[in-house]
């Protein structure tokens, strides 16, 4: 099955473009290669390494209806493709640019962050990068990195969009220009979408503070904390505004952890 | 020059300043078989790039809204589908100076006939591109906000191709 998909993959692409399997999700499979789809020039330009891009292929389900299927996979595309264009426009939000999509195809292709972190860590998302952590966990790296971290799904959430699916995983973590700090990324808009419902923005909350609780439990409180102190950095920057809408959106998150992300339906 | 997905298709990309024939080639801009784009409107490689990636993207998964290829890049470009505003801000003015002159063809070798357009040929480059852009008036067609962020030129070209890639999808 996975096999069939790397190879539907290969052949769109031709030899040409050489691929990589990064992950596998149910929606989605993500590649990474060397080649960009049109700026030959941009493979070396930055000198030492190689730049890498990524590549979201959603592949056809055959659960599906063709048709259905192939309104499914175009509509999806285009979303997480317009949504990733939107919120480029977010000063000081960071989301992975949007380099190519093939709606028709199911392709997206987009700039590769992050990179390996030191002593085989692993890849720089925050969940590789709390575990390297895990012997010096109340670090000021960790705090200032965990603060920004609640700054970026500040400022999303206070312009109205949600992730859907904010993950540690989906939280990448790429060097600055002067290549010393963190900056955090938000990645995968593939669940994510334009919403001023403060339930949306509490069950993002609640994700997040569950997948911190789940592998970082030692430390979560603190951890939670900084997160928080970070989200509100950007309500309380908003005046009146800011601090009224803060305080729902903490309180409904509240009311989550009380409840669970779904809302209980009886009957 | 091929992209790495269509090895089939040649593409040949000319970047022209100081012309002296504009009007000439304006009046027949319909008969030639390339695609002419004035240079003001354009600010980076990766702005062309992408227009002619979503040109062979369309040709060969959708369909083309005009009648050639090359008439396909000027609105590839256009943030709009508008196909007479796109000729409009991308083609040719009586008043263009610095132009592109592209090709595409299925065949291996190139045949574009370089005494056509009377002026300078220089590299096809951001810092040459960027000398001949009209930032203004980029940020006008791509109803790019004066008041944005957008610091750079870098930034600039990426808000431009985010339209490109979904213009009408």
């Amino acid at each position: 099955m996975s096999q069939e998909i790397i190879d539907t993959v290969a052949q769109y692409l031709t030899p040409s473009i050489p691929i990589k399997l990064i992950s596998q999700g149910a929606e989605a499979v993500v590649f990474s290669t060397a080649v960009h789809p049109y700026c030959p020039m941009r493979e070396t330009a930055s000198g030492n390494e190689p730049t890498q891009y990524i590549i979201k292929y959603r592949s056809p389900k055959k659960y599906r209806h063709p048709i259905i299927d192939k309104q499914l996979t175009k509509h999806r595309t285009l979303s997480e493709s317009r949504l990733l264009a939107k919120l480029f426009l977010i000063e000081h939000l960071n989301v992975p640019k949007l380099i190519a999509t093939d709606v028709y195809n199911g392709y997206i292709w987009l700039e590769f962050l992050g990179e390996d972190l030191p002593n085989n860590c692993g890849y720089s998302n925050l969940k590789n990068f709390l575990w390297m952590y895990a012997n010096d966990p109340y670090n000021e790296q960790v705090k200032n990195t965990l603060f920004e971290v609640g700054k970026q799904i500040g400022l999303l959430h206070w312009n109205d969009y949600c992730h859907g699916d904010l993950t540690t995983s989906n939280i990448v973590l790429a060097k600055d220009d002067n290549g010393i700090d963190w900056v955090p990324y938000l990645i995968d808009f593939g669940l994510g979408s334009q919403s001023n419902m403060v339930e949306d923005k509490g069950v993002d909350l609640y994700v997040l503070e569950r997948a911190i609780i789940s592998t970082h439990s030692s430390f979560s409180g603190k951890y939670n904390q900084w997160l928080i102190d970070g989200f509100s950095s950007i309500y309380k920057a908003q005046g009146k505004t800011g601090a009224k809408k803060l305080e729902e959106v903490l309180k409904r998150f509240a009311d989550v952890r009380m409840r669970g992300r779904k809302r209980t339906m009886v009957g | 020059m091929q992209l790495p997905q269509f090895p089939g298709t040649n593409i040949e990309i000319l970047l022209y300043e100081n012309v002296s024939n504009v009007d000439a080639i304006r009046s027949r801009v319909v008969e030639l078989p390339y695609a002419f784009i004035d240079a003001s409107a354009i600010c980076s490689v990766e702005q062309i790039m992408s227009a002619i990636y979503r040109v062979m993207i369309e040709a060969n998964y959708n369909r083309l809204r005009t009648k050639t290829l090359h008439s396909e890049i000027l609105l590839a470009l256009s943030p709009t589908s508008n196909i007479g505003e796109a000729f409009k801000r991308f083609g040719l003015k009586e008043n263009t100076k610095n132009l592109f002159m592209i090709q595409i063809t299925q065949d291996k070798t190139s045949n574009v006939d370089k005494t056509l357009v009377k002026g300078d040929i220089i590299e096809f480059k951001d810092e040459s591109i960027e000398r001949m852009s009209d930032i203004e008036t980029i940020k006008k067609i791509y109803k790019i906000d004066q008041s944005l962020h957008l610091k750079n030129n870098t930034q600039l070209s990426r808000a431009v191709v985010d339209a490109i890639q979904l213009r009408g999808l």
